[in-house]
């Protein structure tokens, strides 16, 4: 074949750029470690979510130290859970599933990025080192609500970040000058040891206990108001730890139910 | 000055006429889509209702990139094999036939798109008639059954075309024995091998699973195998759009520069790259698909690489045509020959913009492929900044400056307008300049594509410029482009009624500087390409296909429909199945 001298120095040049470029791209992924969205996961029937321990409460858990992996459910128009909070500067693997159609899971202006395709598992792995506040959006179109579809990430400095979850048992009501005994559960999401701070208000008493619930575990405290402290009528009380607060109310002596005020 | 093509071939260019018709219908309305679509998202103007965007993005995307590049690819084909083989087809009643179940095809889907407007759109077939899907109807969304048999006709009548041409050549061939063949019918020939060799994706794709499931015949598929199929499908199906623009930067371009084509071998070896190429890549468009491993996306991002070369040899004849053109007007010196270019032709000049536009537009491919980069901007608005560089540019403008050199010897009339349809040309130029470099860089923070109100909660972290900036520049690329395309409509319509004129043009193309003769006979074997082309395909498809029936089922893990129908009933679904969640 004839073919001209500049043709063939372009030829040449033209597969030195090709191999560059393959070259160039492929140190960007497999030598530098960065593994992409692919087949390790098991597929997963969108029937099957609500039965799956990842996907059945969407959540963050942490797995090692240093290593949290969050079960993220995508569906017709949200992301669950809203918003997703995790510490900077750790390795985070997301697990993404959809109950129905297609969706993306996409935190803007990041490579964190993903098909969430029904009956598969995205899963990937990132690490942030910008702590703050990230939008979360399916780019994929799902249907007419699509562009409503958003959530977001909240990234926490290290040090600030705590997978505590608190609740509270208290009664509705009291007897006239009784005490009254809450029973708050503070359950340590982390692996290592929390070492807090319980504060609880009731009426216009506060009281305050050191608490150090051991990772991966649950610990009850209770706090006990004299009744003698406390004015007959409705109270409020609020119990909180670091930034999970729980709030209700009890009401002090045989106030006669009225009946119109319940929800 | 030889006889003009509607002289030589009236039937023939009575069919060209009826497809460029159908083809500028849907630019129109394409057109109007985009305008609307360019306006709402920036939230300059809305007009419909946000959950009726999409019925306008459905519209939009399968009537300029199904309808208009096909339509206009056929009758060009049709003129292209007529006027080099220097005959008819052997049958013209195949030929009308493949032309009429396009149409059909075409109106079917397009009444299923538009129904997405009434409020209370009928049932047909058992389910509400609706397409809101987009032109990639990835299931589970799904849209009324006729939109996918319109799909089908559609695609039939491609194959027809094909086969019709082929029988054309093969005729020809019995005549002139050992002959090489005309550049332009190789050219035809190559494209619809490519096209067949792809299209049986999507083909299976719909009849062996979308159909049947939106009739309700079988009750689940495979999410993932339905979309690995579109895109071996739909890679291909973008060098289906380019390649006739291909043909014309090959074949007429350097004709509008006052020269001739650089090479005659190396066109066919770029060709002959497409068909065996264009394939195996399909797979670069799901590097963020779960389900596929990364070894696959890693072979598809390599053929992807390697599919640069046809592009890049093209460029090289291309230009090496313009120069040769320019230095036969006088054109002197390192660069100076390009101002010896014709530069008051609107089909030249609109021609050597989109090619100038699709060399820029190619940078940005090459970003799309690299599998690391593309987690930035899949799915972003980058990617239809991609998209109106290349087939809305690239190939769009390449198609109308081309309208303006064929349809005068279509119809025997003189251009109306000239001028005119200079500034049409650079008018959307200036226009995808504005729409696309917002678009880029808007998907580089993080905008996304397909949205109606992409204005969230966050803000986006605009580098350079700021929000405001972005929408304003892609509002007005939209409005310039829309406008550019009424003025080219309009010049068309003018031209078509212009009977009282004789054209200006002359249709004859010179052979080229290094003509068939240097290179090897294989290059016309058709049989060899296909073979290997195949074997490609095998090679990067068996495995992954197997692999994803294997991992889901042919019929998926149980996947339902979502029927895409703007009304309560589906909030509510939705609604009830959130509460259950909560609850639970
Ligand atoms: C008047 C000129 C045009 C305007 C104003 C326009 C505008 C737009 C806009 C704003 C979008 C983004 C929509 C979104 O993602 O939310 C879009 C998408 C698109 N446009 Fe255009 N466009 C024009 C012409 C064209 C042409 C000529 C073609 C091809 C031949 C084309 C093909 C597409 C495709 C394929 C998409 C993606 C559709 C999808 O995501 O489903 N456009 N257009
Ligand atoms: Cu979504
Ligand atoms: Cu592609």
């Amino acid at each position: 074949m004839n073919i001209h001298a500049y043709e063939r120095l372009w030829l040449v040049a033209s597969m030195v750029l090709i191999v560059g470029f393959i070259v160039t791209i492929t140190y960007g992924t497999v030598g530098l470690g960065i593994t992409m969205v692919d087949d390790r996961e098991e597929t997963i029937s969108p029937d099957d979510v609500d039965e799956d321990d990842r996907f059945q409460d969407p959540r963050v858990e942490q797995v090692g130290e240093n290593e949290f992996e969050a079960y993220v459910v995508s569906m017709t128009f949200l992301f669950q859970p809203d918003p997703i909070e995790i510490p900077a500067n750790n390795e985070v693997t997301f697990y993404v599933t959809s109950r129905d159609v297609i969706h993306s899971f996409t935190v803007v202006g990041t490579n964190t990025n993903t098909m969430v395709i029904p009956g598969e598992v995205s899963a990937m792995t990132v690490e942030f080192d910008e702590p703050g506040e990230y939008g979360v959006v399916c780019n994929e179109y799902c249907g007419p609500g699509h562009h409503d579809m958003e959530g977001s990430l909240i990234v926490h400095p290290e040090d600030e970040y705590s997978l505590t979850e608190l609740s509270v048992d208290a009664p509705d009501q009291v007897g006239p000058g009784e005490d009254v005994e809450l029973t708050i559960s503070i359950q340590n999401g982390l692996l290592e040891d929390l070492e807090t701070t319980v504060d609880v208000e009731v009426g216009d008493e506060t009281l305050e206990q050191d608490v150090t619930v051991p990772g991966g575990e649950t610990e009850q405290v209770s706090v006990t108001v004299d009744g003698d402290d406390l004015e007959p009528g409705d109270a409020e009380w609020s119990a909180s730890v670091d930034d999970e607060v729980e709030t209700g109310t009890v009401t002090i002596g045989d106030d006669a139910d009225d009946g119109g005020d319940e929800p | 000055m030889t006889d003009l093509f509607v002289d030589e071939y009236p039937e023939q260019a009575r069919l060209v006429r009826a497809a460029f018709l159908t083809s500028f219908v849907a630019l129109g309305i394409g057109a109007l889509f985009g305008v609307i679509q360019a306006l709402h998202r920036t939230g300059v103007f809305r007009i419909v209702e946000s959950t009726t965007y999409y019925t306008v993005l459905t519209g939009h995307g399968v009537f300029l990139v199904i309808t208009f590049t096909i339509f206009f690819l056929v009758g060009l084909y049709q003129w292209a094999v007529t006027d080099s083989l220097q005959r008819g087809p052997v049958d013209a009643r195949l030929t009308w036939s493949w032309y009429g179940l396009m149409s059909v095809g075409t109106l079917i889907a397009a009444i299923a798109i538009l129904a997405g407007f009434l409020d209370d759109p009928p049932d047909v077939l058992g389910s509400e008639l609706s397409a809101d899907v987009l032109f990639t109807f990835y299931a589970p969304l799904q849209a009324n059954p006729i939109f996918y048999a319109g799909l089908v006709l559609f695609v039939v009548g491609t194959w027809l075309a094909g086969a019709d041409w082929f029988r054309t050549w093969w005729a020809w061939k019995r005549d002139h024995p050992g002959e090489r063949i005309p550049l332009p019918t190789f050219m035809v020939l190559t494209t619809m091998i490519m096209w067949y060799i792809s299209s049986i994706g999507v083909a299976v794709a719909i009849l062996a699973f979308i159909l049947p499931w939106s009739l309700g015949l079988i009750d689940s598929l495979n999410p993932t195998l339905t979309r690995t199929l579109f895109w071996y499908f739909g890679h291909p199906v973008v060098y289906f759009w380019l390649l006739p623009a291909y043909l014309l930067w090959y074949i007429v371009l350097p004709k509008l520069s006052g020269g001739r084509l650089f090479s005659d071998p190396l066109a066919r070896v770029v060709f002959i790259l497409f068909v065996l190429l264009s394939t195996p890549v399909g797979i670069h468009h799901q590097y963020l698909d779960p389900g596929i491993s990364e070894g696959f996306k890693f072979i598809a991002m390599t053929n992807t690489m390697f599919l640069l070369l046809p592009s890049l040899l093209t460029a090289f004849t291309v230009v090496a045509s313009m120069e040769h053109g320019a230095r036969q007007r006088g054109g002197t010196g390192t660069l100076n020959w390009l101002r010896a270019l014709p530069w008051k032709d609107p089909a030249f000049t609109g021609m050597a913009l989109a090619g100038l536009v699709f060399a820029f537009g190619g940078f940005t491919g090459i970003v799309n492929a690299g599998m690391n980069i593309n987690y930035l901007v899949h799915n972003s608005l980058w990617v239809p900044g991609h998209i109106h560089t290349q087939v809305g540019t690239a190939v769009a403008l390449t198609f109308m400056a081309g309208s303006y050199w064929l349809v005068p010897q279509l119809t025997g009339n003189r251009l109306v307008g000239r001028q005119i349809a200079l500034f049409q040309v650079v008018l959307w130029f200036v226009g995808i300049v504005f729409m696309t470099n917002s678009m880029y860089r808007a998907g580089l923070i993080g905008v996304p594509r397909r949205s109606a109100e992409p204005q969230y909660a966050f803000d986006y972290e605009v580098g350079v410029g700021s929000m405001t900036e972005l929408d304003v520049q892609l509002a007005l690329g939209g409005v310039l482009l829309f406008v550019s395309t009424v003025l080219f409509l309009a010049i068309i319509l003018l031209t078509a009624f212009n009977t009282d004129s004789d054209p200006l043009v002359d249709g004859t193309i010179p052979p080229a500087l290094s003509g068939p003769e240097d290179s090897p006979r294989v290059l016309d074997d058709l049989r060899v390409w296909i073979g290997i082309a195949l074997v490609l395909v095998v090679i990067a498809y068996a495995i992954p296909l197997a692999s994803i029936v294997d991992r889901g089922g042919l019929f998926g893990p149980d996947v339902g429909p979502f029927p895409v129908v703007v009304d309560g009933v589906m909030y509510l679904q939705h609604g009830v199945a959130y509460v259950g969640v909560l609850i639970t």
